[in-house]
């Protein structure tokens, strides 16, 4: 893992057990309020405040998937991203966990907290 | 005239520093609340459905109609959200800094959809007693609208009557989901001439439904998206067209007129193209004593949805191609999965003094009340 030029700082926001497969939850670190996911046993964490109105964007239900439709696939529904599509409960806004890309409009990316786990303790670094 | 864009050196007052009337916020009613409230033989049924599973705004017997036409995948955004009591909606309001909020249905918006006519107006009556006995509370800034039933115009005209002096009411909603007759025929006069001459302005709102009458007819839609679209800002338009072309705003001349949740871009649109129509077509409103625009420009437009340009700027012309700086007001439609922070229209760059009077001055004038909530056309009453 490269480091950036700032050092950062690994901040405990809680034990592994508090993070089983497939749930989220939000932490506060100082006055950040992060959401943390646990997608298929990878931890990703996202700002809990959606760029749109300022929605509590990680406070609603657990990821769920998301439908797209593609020429390649004659422009047929397909369900994709399955347990990996945050959604915002104030106005639906969708974004993708392990990228942070908002799906309506691809202009939006949110920051990505890395999250990590040692001895145990899951750690958010900023 | 002011400046509507800030000025450089002006600096931005606070959300919270600003007086915020809210022109749309959406109290909760069910059959059974609403039996205590209703006559015989009508709280028979609602005993009736008091535990039938309630839908999102569907409940057979009381809004009938659902809005889920389509395969109904799971999602993060329920967009199911309500407020059941006057605590809550103060305790929510304050969250998002809203100090006063004008209060309507959550099924009611589809009252117009009821076929038979007896039960809507007994629903409408009993619907304007529990509203002020349960929610109206001029302390807590939680002011109700009269529900005017269209299918019972004679009726809906006595509630305006017998509410009219009432401090915690302060206007009159008109529905307009499924409508059968626009609001501009002459059948509604009563309601209209009840309404100024109780200085309560009227507000039209609507929903999304789907109804064999323009322009709710959107069954060949294959989304929400296109109907829900159509439901508010086409309904709008409709009604307003009707009511100039019929002279509403002649007759009644000291009737103020609001239109909410239909977002303010069309107002431009309608004014230019019923201008351009009055060329041509004076003949058949000879009644107006100016062009169509006049009179449009005299009604107030609420903010919700509003739209989000990249350049909220954007949002400023658009507002000052219909002088709305006077006549635009703000509404969040809480609790409604398409509601409005006001944050987000404190971030159209505005001046402070029109920032200050889209979010309440504006409102204020139509409701004719004070900062408090308090009524002003009520002197005299003892």
């Amino acid at each position: 893992m490269t480091q950036g030029e700032k050092k950062r700082e690994a901040h405990v926001v809680g034990a592994v057990s508090d993070f089983p497969e497939w749930s989220h939850r939000v932490v506060r670190v100082g006055r950040r309020q992060i959401g943390v996911f646990n997608i298929g046993g990878k931890l990703y964490g996202l700002p809990n405040v959606c760029p749109h109105q300022t929605g509590p964007l990680c406070e609603g239900k657990p990821p769920l998937g998301t439908l797209v439709s593609r020429a390649e696939n004659d422009w047929r529904f397909e369900w994709v991203h399955d347990g990996e599509v945050v959604v915002c409960p104030w106005h639906g806004l969708e974004y993708h966990v392990p990228t942070g890309r908002c799906l309506a409009y691809p202009n939006i990316n949110l920051r990505r907290y890395e999250v990590v786990v040692e001895s145990g303790k899951v750690k958010v670094l900023l | 005239m002011a400046e509507t864009v800030t000025k450089q050196r002006e600096r931005k007052e606070k959300l919270e520093d600003i007086l915020v009337v809210d022109c749309d916020v959406h109290v909760h009613e069910s059959p059974r609340e609403l039996i205590p409230y209703c006559e015989m033989p009508w709280r028979v049924a609602l005993e009736n459905i008091k535990d039938v599973q309630e839908f999102y705004l569907d409940i057979p017997g009381f809004s009938p109609g659902t809005t889920a036409y389509e395969a109904k995948f799971p999602s993060g955004q329920e967009g199911t959200r309500m407020v059941h009591s006057p605590e809550q909606m103060r305790e929510e309001l304050d969250e998002i800094h809203v100090d006063i909020g004008v209060l309507f249905p959550d099924h009611f918006l589809k009252i117009p959809v009821i076929a038979q006519i007896d039960y809507a107006a007994a629903l409408a009556r009993a619907y304007n007693a529990w509203l002020l006995d349960k929610w109206c509370d001029v302390e807590k800034g939680l002011l109700g609208c009269i529900l005017a039933c269209p299918q019972d115009p004679e009726d809906a005209a006595c509630e305006i009557r017998k509410y009219a002096k009432e401090p915690g009411m302060v206007g009159v909603f008109l529905p307009c989901a499924g409508l059968e007759r626009l609001w501009g025929h002459r059948q509604y006069d009563p309601i209209y001439k009840a309404a100024q001459e109780a200085d309560l302005p009227v507000l039209l709102h609507s929903v999304t439904v789907i109804h064999p009458v323009f322009p709710f007819n959107t069954h060949g839609f294959e989304t929400e998206f296109g109907r829900h679209i159509c439901s508010h800002t086409f309904s709008m338009m409709a009604n307003l067209v009707h009511m100039i072309t019929t002279g509403v705003p002649v007759r009644y001349p000291n009737l103020r007129v609001a239109v909410t949740e239909a977002g303010i871009s069309w107002v431009p649109f309608l004014m230019h193209k019923m201008d351009k129509e009055y060329v041509e077509r004076r003949r058949e409103v000879p009644f107006l004593e100016d062009k169509p625009s006049t009179y449009l420009k005299k009604m107030y437009f609420a903010t919700q949805p509003v739209e989000e340009p990249e350049n909220l700027g954007d949002l400023v012309t658009m507002m000052n191609l219909y002088d709305g700086e006077d006549n635009t007001i703000f509404a969040s439609d809480w609790p409604h999965h398409d509601f409005d922070h006001p944050a987000k229209v404190h971030q159209v760059p505005f001046s402070n003094e029109v920032r200050r009077k889209v979010f309440g001055e504006n409102a204020l004038r139509l409701f004719n009340i004070d900062a408090n909530g308090k009524r002003l056309n009520l002197q005299g009453d003892g």
